[in-house]
């Protein structure tokens, strides 16, 4: 018994020796999944404590930092993923898929170069919002693989799938992200026409307002 | 390898995730293919726009403190926290 408390006791320095540093990323990505830092801060929490209780599972030599997300991920998964209920999640594959095709039709002809893409104008606020309504699969590969420059083989350890479901994820949460970016874009004015304008610019083109009407 | 993959898999090569025979034809289709050339330009923009705008989200000092003191009295022997 004095025996298991001592392993526990030291295991527990080298748990937070090993932990620690990644809270930062955690929460991170728990602010990104849940949208507020009260529940992110409990569920970095629960991701710590589990963790923590979980030490001796862990496997030495394996990705620690990646082990630390797959809890988070379960966390969010069993305790956040039913308190949001967003009801374009259900179909979604369906109108994503509809829309797809539209989308590169639709960018080929708005943007006529790389120089004269519209993302250059693009409002931080509006990357953030595009981001928070993406669906929660495709937002949280996204944030492994751009905000926390995990690998897709990590992703896929991360999010128990295989590696052909992290990139179909993240290409069609790229693609969502794009169209909500173009979106925004137009509706603030700093694209129009197929060239970006600036901000100075705001009343709709004729085109745009038959664009609008015609949706 | 054709437009339709190129465009499938364009995100792959933006990511630095791609390699080998796959890498070499993605490449050769760019060289020759202009719409294929600015596509792969686009996504790469994409990505960057995500990386560089996304404001990194700091864990407050006060959850810090949460996660250590839990994780002290666990150690202490109170086995109803954690």
């Amino acid at each position: 018994m004095s025996q298991t408390a001592d392993t526990r006791h030291s295991q527990g320095w080298d748990f937070e020796a090993a932990a620690m540093p990644f809270v930062d990323s955690l929460y991170n990505t728990a602010f990104r999944m849940t949208r507020n830092s009260e529940d992110a801060q409990d569920l970095v929490q629960e991701t710590y404590f589990k963790a923590y209780r979980h030490y001796d599972k862990f496997q030495e030599g394996t990705n620690f930092k990646a082990w630390l997300f797959k809890i988070l991920k379960n966390s969010f998964i069993n305790n956040y993923r039913k308190k949001q209920s967003r009801p374009l999640q259900t179909d979604f594959a369906e109108i994503e898929d509809a829309f797809e095709n539209r989308l590169s039709d639709e960018v080929t002809r708005k943007i006529k170069s790389p120089e004269e893409e519209f993302l250059k104008d693009v409002l931080d606020e509006d990357v953030q919002q595009a981001m928070d309504e993406l669906p929660d699969d495709y937002r949280m590969a996204i944030v492994l693989a751009d905000l926390e420059g995990f690998s897709y083989k990590e992703i896929a350890e991360i999010l128990e799938v295989p590696l052909g479901t992290v990139m179909s994820r993240l290409y069609r949460g790229r693609k969502l992200l794009e169209h909500t970016m173009l979106e925004y874009a137009r509706e603030h004015g700093y694209l129009r026409n197929g060239s970006p304008a600036k901000m100075r610019n705001r009343e709709p083109s004729t085109e745009e307002y038959r664009d609008k009407a015609s949706r | 390898m054709d437009c339709r993959k190129v465009r499938e898999v364009v995100f792959v090569y933006a990511d630095n995730e791609m390699e080998g025979e796959l890498l070499i034809s993605f490449r050769h289709h760019v060289s020759i293919c202009p719409e294929c050339a600015r596509q792969t330009v686009f996504a790469e923009r994409l990505v960057m726009v995500v990386r560089q705008r996304c404001v990194r989200a700091l864990a407050p000092e006060q959850l810090r403190q949460r996660i250590l003191t839990g994780l002290r009295h666990y150690r202490a022997g109170d086995r109803g926290t954690p």
